[in-house]
């Protein structure tokens, strides 16, 4: 008899003890570290001496840092040109590899190379890639230099894109704008000739100075026609390899949703006789809303906590112009040359908490549609 | 239409072609940095595809230098009594006499200051030279090429491992080849330098990824700080996945399949962790660890935990998203599963390790790549816990340290990018082994809805 009741209570007890190990560290260092940041958030406190309550004078005093303003704004920025690059990139590359072909799975781990190694390992490897005398700055000298040539290419290879289009169109046979063979033809062609031109010295590269861009040690912003609203250069440097490295990481998540779509949504389509752009907007789009928004989620949240490559770029970079909120907190917390503002750092966490939730909230009315749980 | 079917096969190739194009895209930014990472100086201008350390010529050369050498050909070094023949190509023009060069073999070694204490032999002192003679010259586009020979000579009774070498010559006296290319050339061309004759292939070729392991020397312990960090990942990162497997699988068997008070809650709990950043709960967590998890760690003897790899493993037992992927699995098996298992009498245990588990290696394979990966690049959160001595760095935090090692003046990227390189190749093994399951774990980890 008391076998039974003792293996019942083990039985009753069996969730709890399996759930356990996750239940200390979800309790200890979430749900209490996160009530005690709001309880720091009211007080003056440095880690050492007791907390003493200030109620909201915290609040009040982030908003009047300008340090914090400018992280905020840095941030916000961040946020949203990396999350709509990133998203359109990922998008347009899953649609791209989306083919069955030999050797695509070669090229799938190709393009997500960039997102497997760490935030260390690729922003050390593009701080050398920025340097004054950087590769980039090497590849945007040659490409000064090659403009006049270049743009030449470009419209000859389009020119012959079109004949060559036109010509099959005008024979009724079945082309595309983008068919691929008559583009490598016309590239391949427009190449020969301009080559062609510039080795016989029919035109000439421009001679140019080397391109000196500093990438990170300024206080410069851009586009200058966006006043207040453009972006410091290093956060822009920051912003291309976040996205380069990102980016791959979600294609891999539209490939799969690209996969589960239904082939005979696409055939029916086409017996209706729709063409290529009405199929995309009107079947693959819609089909890839809940990948879309998770997508998009979970690029606000990996955007707004961005933190490594600032603290990595350190003294490389001015402050004003790589801060973000993550890391104003941080350097709240373990400030160079003052004692610990754990009451100011407190505060922009809890802003940072709030704003990722409101921010994550508002998508979901905007893009959640039918998955609004 | 045979048209059509050749326009198909056309059309395919072109875009083999379009995928290569754009993979360079991707891959360019690491291939080109990898070669520079072999490169003497990975800043020059123009930066260049042609690397020196890759150049099969180079290769033999600086094995058989060491051969000759009486060191090992792959690893190098120059034996007592070993000598070094070396030949070395200069051009003058026309009416020039053409000069032997000055050999000196200079008190100098690869990082500086720092690398110079641990030197406890100079090549300078024990080294001699007998040369050069001259062996050809022939006329070559209006002026002539004239070849030196010059043989080093080990007179010590102990092996060097480093010989470094500058011949100078004549202003418009130009160097054209030599038996190893020099490392660097300096003063308008007039000195040619190398860091070590008597290399060897291997330390040759990967010099700068000799140096990283080389030249990292622990204050404390004086111990090779670039291995710690490799060993302190790899502990780090292995103890991580296990406690993540077992963890994960019991939580999320126990929310996906077991009724029990406060389980929305938890999970409640769980997706709202999800979302928070952690740049807001480390500050109290930072606490926590100060104060040894509520002075728990005092029982044992451990005032804090900070510094501890404890208290990165405890603070870091299990993630919520590993929770989350498990859950996930666990619900989409067949309900038929455990009910008969119940009927005969089993308990909940025997269920979750006799039934569950052992159907869930897939979600375990992901899980197990996608931990190691996390943690292995894990950096916020290390910076935070782990501040001194530097024998406790993780690899990354590593990484910063020794970007301001080589930093700190003017960049010495060549260690730098050497040092990234090595830390990523555990990863990209992995990643080119186990492609499904990085795959895989994405798709999981996606499955919020």
């Amino acid at each position: 008899m008391r076998r039974v009741s003792a293996g019942r209570l083990g039985e009753k007890l069996a969730p709890y003890v399996l759930l356990a190990p996750f239940l200390f560290t979800l309790i200890v260092f979430f749900g209490y570290a996160f009530v005690r940041v709001v309880y720091f958030s009211f007080t003056n406190y440095d880690l050492f001496s007791k907390p003493e309550w200030v109620g909201l004078r915290n609040y009040l005093n982030i908003f009047r840092d300008p340090e914090f303003t400018r992280a905020m704004k840095n941030s916000l920025t961040f946020m949203v040109v990396v999350t709509a690059a990133q998203t359109m990139i990922a998008l347009l590359l899953a649609l791209f590899l989306n083919r069955k072909m030999r050797g695509i799975k070669f090229f799938r781990a190709a393009y997500y190379m960039p997102s497997v190694a760490s935030s260390v390992v690729v922003t050390l490897i593009f701080i050398w890639f920025f340097q004054r005398r950087g590769v980039l700055n090497y590849v945007i000298t040659r490409f000064q230099e090659y403009q006049v040539i270049l743009a030449l290419f470009v419209l000859l290879a389009a020119a012959l894109q079109f004949v060559l289009v036109a010509w099959e169109k005008l024979r009724r046979r079945p082309v595309a704008i983008f068919e691929p063979s008559f583009l490598l033809l016309s590239l391949l062609v427009s190449f020969m000739i301009v080559f062609g031109l510039v080795r016989f010295g029919f035109i000439l590269p421009r001679e140019v100075a080397p391109v000196d861009i500093i990438w990170f040690n300024t206080t410069k912003t851009w586009p200058d026609f966006f006043g207040a609203l453009a972006f410091p250069i290093p956060l822009g440097a920051i912003m291309l390899f976040n996205i380069w490295t990102t980016a791959p990481t979600f294609m891999l998540l539209y490939l799969a949703g690209l996969q589960d779509i239904p082939g005979e949504l696409y055939e029916a389509a086409a017996v209706d006789g729709a063409e290529g752009w009405h199929m995309f907007w009107k079947i693959t789009v819609p089909q890839l809303k809940p990948i879309t928004f998770l997508v998009v989620t979970m690029g606000l949240i990996g955007t707004l906590q961005m933190f490594d490559q600032v603290a990595i770029l350190g003294s490389q970079a001015p402050r004003s112009s790589t801060i973000t909120l993550a890391y104003y907190i941080y350097t709240n917390l373990f400030p160079s040359s003052a004692s610990p503002r754990v009451g100011m750092a407190s505060a922009a966490a809890m802003f940072l908490a709030l704003l990722t939730l409101v921010i994550v909230y508002a998508q979901r009315k905007v893009l959640g549609g039918e998955n609004d749980a | 239409m045979p048209d059509l079917q050749r326009r198909r096969w056309a059309n395919a190739a072109a875009v083999y072609c379009f995928l290569l194009l754009l993979s360079i895209l991707f891959m360019g930014p690491f291939l080109f940095a990898f070669l520079s990472s072999l490169k003497d100086n990975p800043t020059e201008w123009p930066p260049s595809l042609t690397v020196n350390q890759l150049r099969p010529a180079n290769w033999a050369a600086s094995y058989r230098l060491a051969k000759q050498g009486g060191g090992s050909g792959l690893w190098g070094g120059l034996a007592p009594g070993g000598s070094i023949d070396f030949e070395i190509t200069y051009w003058t023009e026309e009416g020039r006499e053409p000069a032997p060069p000055e050999v000196v073999i200079p008190k100098r070694v690869q990082g500086g200051a720092a690398a110079a204490l641990s030197v406890e032999h100079w090549a300078a002192d024990y080294v001699e030279v007998v040369g050069p003679y001259e062996i050809s010259r022939e006329p070559d586009q209006g002026g002539v090429l004239t070849t030196y020979s010059f043989t080093l000579v080990n007179k010590g009774d102990v092996p060097l491992k480093e010989v470094p070498m500058d011949l100078t010559v004549p202003m418009r006296q130009e160097f054209v080849s030599a038996t190893l290319s020099p490392n660097r050339i300096e003063r308008l061309g007039r000195t040619q330098s190398w860091n070590n004759v008597s290399s060897g292939l291997l330390p040759y070729v990967f010099s700068n990824y000799a140096r990283v392991f080389r030249e990292n020397y622990s204050v404390s312990t004086g111990k090779r700080l670039f291995l710690l960090w490799i060993r302190n990942s790899f502990f780090l990162a292995v103890t991580r996945v296990v406690t993540t497997l077992v963890f994960a699988s019991m939580a999320g068997y126990a929310l996906a399949r077991l009724r029990f008070r406060g389980r929305n809650a938890v999970f409640g709990l769980l997706l709202f962790s999800m979302m928070i950043p952690q740049q807001v709960t480390f500050i109290s967590n930072y606490l926590v660890l100060r104060d040894g998890v509520f002075g728990l760690s005092r029982l044992v003897g451990v005032p804090t935990l900070l510094n501890t790899y404890s208290g990165l493993i405890i603070s870091g037992l299990v993630g919520a998203s590993s929770v989350f992927i498990m859950k996930q699995f666990f619900e989409r098996l067949p309900a038929s599963l455990e009910e008969s298992a119940r009927i005969d009498g089993a308990s909940t245990y025997t269920i979750f390790f006799r039934i569950f588990l052992p159907l869930a290696k897939p979600p375990l394979g992901a899980l197990t790549i996608l931990t190691f990966q996390g943690v292995w690049n894990e950096f916020f959160w290390p910076l935070v816990v782990i501040t001194s001595p530097a024998d406790k760095y993780p690899l990354t935090i590593g990484l910063l340290n020794l970007q301001r090692t080589y930093g700190a003046a003017t960049f010495d990227w060549g260690p730098i990018l050497a040092g990234t390189f090595i830390s990523a190749l555990p990863i990209i093994v992995l990643f080119i082994a186990f492609q499904q399951y990085f795959v895989e774990g994405i798709s999981f980890s996606g499955n919020k809805e």
